[in-house]
């Protein structure tokens, strides 16, 4: 088995994370999340405490074992080897319906390549026991330089309605090219701030323009309560637009 | 010595749209730094630097990378000395009312360490020709992680109406503290989908809560539209509030300004 890659992008605060809790339920289990945002959103999204369910973060179990050297811990084994143990046995969070892995923040000086590396090395191992591997991105283009997967089945690009979507779409095609990362399909999708004139910016881009999650009250007011969106009612207005979305795609 | 002013927050919270409003405000002569490699804030000025001539930090220093390799020379010490010349000469974008540097997109494999190290040693060298430095940051948190800004008098971290952003702020404050990136205020702003319910929340959640921008269709009209934010009439709801905010953080908004 070979996992199908998801990976969701786009600009800060067009809903990619969103997106990501609510395909969750649709798509045919075992999935594997993987939230590379330092920030965290989407564990906070559906509902997760990691520290509660004595998970750690990729972040944090590279701290440690990092540390650990340092103070003198066997070196016979290499960071990365480490690390990938570590993925299962402390990072993985496995629930009903599907399993997360999160990024995390780190409180030390210096950006996030090393725990992107470990991600980007493990995901094609890890993608030998899922059926589908659903990536949410951290706002912006950074993670696309970083080559994080390489090898894409559906990338869907979450769109908010200002002209710098437009010109996000175009750059992120490019650093794609430039890059060398692979895609079986490019789509966009609209976020519920659109109307039928913005919609048809979209339609125009020559890309393959998928449809609109749908504003729903609830979405809002889950977020703002830290709320699960996997408690949604199945036929709220956000979930059945998602729903339509994936059925264009192919996968429901 | 200027002052220098962050805007940061999750992404979509309105940190470039804060800069963009805020920027009028602000004494001259001012500089105004896009950490953003996806480069939203000369969109939402209306500047479009290549066609002005301008280079992006990251297309300068790929392009003197390339022209040394070609002629056989390597190595970071280097790099550093060209760069301070090309930054002032073929980055730094000037007109009237403001300067402005832009960080820009890389294409080509890799992360944005190094064109935020350039910055991160020349922003020192820079605040010295100015009254007042704005930095625009990227969605997140890496920026702070990198420490590109390591003095900042004033940072403001725009808020959207969610429990994420009640823990965006702790780890802002874990990340600084820890990390020691100074400021003198970190002032909290809600953005334009805060209602009075969460703006209470907030008041009594935080002390350093400064006010929202307020709801303006101009803004989303003219964002639509590719229009320079400065354009906004002095009285839109948008602006008015950035002016009012600004008031009480301290700043002094003389008349005419």
């Amino acid at each position: 088995m070979m996992a199908r890659k998801i990976v969701s992008t786009g600009r800060g605060g067009a809903g990619k994370s969103t997106f990501v809790a609510l395909i969750s339920r649709y798509l045919k289990p075992p999935s594997l999340l993987i939230d590379l945002d330092p920030d965290l959103s989407l564990a906070d999204m559906l509902g997760l405490d990691f520290h509660k369910e004595k998970k750690r973060t990729v972040s944090e179990a590279l701290y440690d074992v990092v540390e650990g050297r340092r103070r003198g811990a066997s070196v016979s084994t290499t960071t990365h080897e480490l690390m990938e143990a570590l993925l299962w046995s402390d990072c993985l969070y496995e629930g009903k319906g599907f399993d997360l892995i999160t990024l995390g923040t780190k409180l030390t000086e210096g950006c996030y390549c090393a725990a992107d590396e470990i991600l980007r090395r493990s995901i094609p191992k890890l993608a030998r026991n899922y059926t589908n591997i659903v990536v949410d991105s951290p706002a912006g283009v950074e993670h696309l330089n970083r080559n994080v997967v390489s090898d894409i089945n559906e990338l869907f690009v979450i769109c908010d309605p200002s002209r710098k979507s437009l010109e996000h779409i175009s750059r992120i095609k490019k650093i794609i090219e430039a890059v060398g990362i692979k895609y079986g399909h490019f789509y966009l999708v609209a976020n519920y701030e659109f109307d039928e004139e913005a919609e048809r910016y979209l339609q125009n881009t020559g890309e393959i323009y998928l449809g609109e999650i749908d504003y729903d009250a609830r979405v809002e007011q889950y977020n703002l309560q830290g709320k699960s969106l996997l408690d949604l009612p199945e036929d709220s207005p956000a979930p059945l637009s998602v729903k339509r979305i994936l059925k264009k795609a192919r996968l429901v | 010595m200027g002052r220098v002013i962050v805007s940061t927050g999750r992404g979509g919270a309105g940190k470039s749209t804060f800069v963009a409003l805020a920027s009028r405000y602000l004494k001259p002569p001012k500089l105004l730094i896009d950490l953003d490699p996806d480069e939203s804030l000369a969109d939402m000025l209306g500047i479009d630097l290549s066609e002005k001539g301008k280079k992006t930090i990251s297309s300068a220093l790929y392009d003197i990378i390339e022209e040394n390799k070609g002629a056989g020379r390597t190595g970071y010490g280097l790099l550093s000395r060209v760069l301070e010349s090309t930054i002032k000469s073929d980055c730094l974008y000037r007109d009237g009312k403001f300067d402005l540097i832009s960080l820009g997109t890389k294409f080509s494999v890799g992360c944005y360490c190094a064109p935020d190290a350039v910055l991160k040693e020349f922003i020192p060298t820079l605040v010295k020709d100015y009254e007042e430095v704005l930095v625009d940051s990227p969605a997140g948190l890496e920026h702070l992680n990198r420490k590109v800004v390591v003095d900042i008098d004033d940072l403001f971290v725009l808020l959207d109406p969610s429990e994420k952003s009640i823990k965006h702020i702790e780890r802002v404050r874990a990340i600084t503290g820890e990390l020691k990136v100074n400021y003198d205020h970190l002032y909290l702003l809600g953005n334009y989908r805060f209602s009075e319910e969460t703006e209470e929340y907030l008041r009594s959640a935080a002390e350093d809560y400064l006010g929202k921008i307020n709801y303006d269709p101009d803004v989303k009209q003219y964002n639509l539209g590719g229009k320079s934010l400065l354009g906004l009439p002095e009285d839109s709801p948008a602006t008015l509030s950035v002016k009012r905010i600004l008031v009480k953080a301290g700043y002094k908004i003389g008349v005419g300004t």
